[in-house]
């Protein structure tokens, strides 16, 4: 029996909530071998290499000075990390740490650091991300929650999206109850550049089952993470 | 052509106002051939640079990258201009806890902190914020912590002349934080001491003290 058709392992939409397509990377790559993986990203890298050595060369350095000459292939590899999200599968963060477990209290993971990039200026973008859910007979591996977030986080993002995107995938893979996702983060974009308001934090939230629909739960999951 | 190693002040061009007509074309052509860079990059990590999001990114990607590089087209001259005054005083000063933003010139990633900065002056005094204007002259470049550092601390020396000049530099740098070793919570400090910053160990704790988070 092909693993990814056990009993726990759930199919995600290939949509995403704002109806764009995910990536065609990140569905190619669920079945490609370790050693394509590896081809595809030594090919990506040499072309986002030459891309980071015309930037250089048009900002006004010089390439071939000693601090500048391997900077293009470590500019590349740095953006291929923050970016691994992409190659990244769910059913393969996930594996098989989910356990049946009669309990139904509410479970939080908090202050989980993440890292992003603004898809809209490829600027960082980084904070804290917590997470609660309310188990309906299966709870998730802990960890497993910190992957999840590493894994919408490590893509070009927008908060809101990255936000919902993490209650989604709590949402599907556990069928719990309900899920809280609380995201603060700071912004680069606006503190680097444009606004410049360097103490400013933005603050999302994506509530699904008993955290939206019952203020109670809502309220103890906000207490708790504070 | 200008590196940042040097301890110059920065591209020139040559004559402001003859030159702004073909500083503007020359302008318009980088932002289209960095815009262009920047669409290479977004295909290649797989994105689809067609979507709503991505539609204007490259544009918005090389406005923001020409602006973290402002530094190389400004002149410490021209940061300057005539703030420097006469001024019967020996005293200590400093400017502590600049916010700083560079790029780390070895992965083009963010790394950012505060730099304080102290002066003995010789009867001449700058005003108060072009210390901060020097900071940012050398911190918009493709930078290196330790020699950003010695840059602010030439650059003032060279100005004003003083009997020391002392520079701390303290910063998290993003390429260790987000990538690499990952070490959220390090934080990098450098200094540059000069005259008798570097050869009066009083003079220097004095400064070291005066710049301590209170």
């Amino acid at each position: 029996m092909n693993s990814l058709e056990s009993v726990d392992t759930v199919k995600f939409s290939s949509m995403r909530p704002d109806n764009s397509k995910i990536p065609k990377k990140e569905e190619e790559n669920e079945f490609k071998t370790e050693l394509e993986n590896e081809e595809t990203k030594s090919i990506s890298s040499s072309q986002i290499a030459k891309s980071y050595s015309d930037i250089l060369a048009l900002i006004g350095e010089n390439p071939a000075r000693q601090g500048l000459e391997k900077t293009p292939i470590r500019a590349a590899n740095a953006l291929l990390h923050f970016t691994k999200g992409y190659t990244q599968n769910i059913n393969d963060v996930v594996q098989d740490a989910i356990f049946n477990e009669d309990v139904d209290d509410m479970v939080i993971v908090k202050d989980i650091d993440m890292y992003s990039l603004c898809e809209h200026h490829m600027v960082p973008f980084f904070g804290k991300v917590s997470i609660g859910y309310l188990p309906n007979k299966k709870v998730i591996g802990l960890s497993k929650l910190a992957r999840i977030v590493e894994m919408f986080s490590r893509r070009l993002q927008i908060q809101e999206r990255l936000t919902v995107e993490i209650a989604n995938a709590i949402m599907e893979a556990l069928e719990p109850r309900g899920v809280g996702v609380v995201v603060h983060a700071t912004h680069m974009c606006m503190v680097m550049r444009g606004v410049e308001k360097l103490s400013s934090k933005t603050v999302t939230s994506a509530m699904l089952g008993e955290f939206r629909n019952d203020s109670k739960t809502r309220q103890e999951f906000l207490s708790l993470i504070k | 052509m200008e590196q940042s190693g040097d301890t110059d002040t920065g591209k020139q061009s040559n004559g402001h106002k003859e030159a702004k007509k073909e500083d503007l074309k020359t302008t318009e052509c980088k932002l289209k051939e960095l815009s262009s860079a920047y669409l290479s990059i977004i295909e290649s990590i797989g994105e689809d640079c067609s979507r709503q999001g991505l539609l204007k990114t490259p544009e918005r990607a090389a406005k923001a990258i020409i602006h973290f590089t402002k530094g190389y087209d400004e002149n410490l001259t021209d940061i300057v201009k005539d703030a420097i005054f006469d001024e019967d005083t020996d005293e200590m000063v400093l400017v502590k806890d600049i916010e700083m933003f560079s790029l780390c010139e070895h992965h083009m990633v963010p790394f950012m902190g505060k730099v304080s900065v102290g002066y003995l002056p010789s009867k001449k005094v700058i005003g108060l914020s072009k210390i901060a204007r020097i900071v940012e002259l050398y911190s918009r470049r493709l930078q290196v912590q330790e020699r950003l550092t010695n840059q602010i601390a030439d650059a003032l020396q060279n100005i004003l002349n003083p009997r020391g000049v002392g520079v701390v530099v303290e910063a998290t740098h993003m390429c260790m934080v987000m990538r690499g070793v990952e070490k959220f919570n390090s934080k990098t400090v450098s200094s540059s001491m000069r005259g008798e910053f570097r050869n009066n160990p009083k003079t220097r704790e004095e400064f070291l003290h005066l710049i301590k988070k209170f």
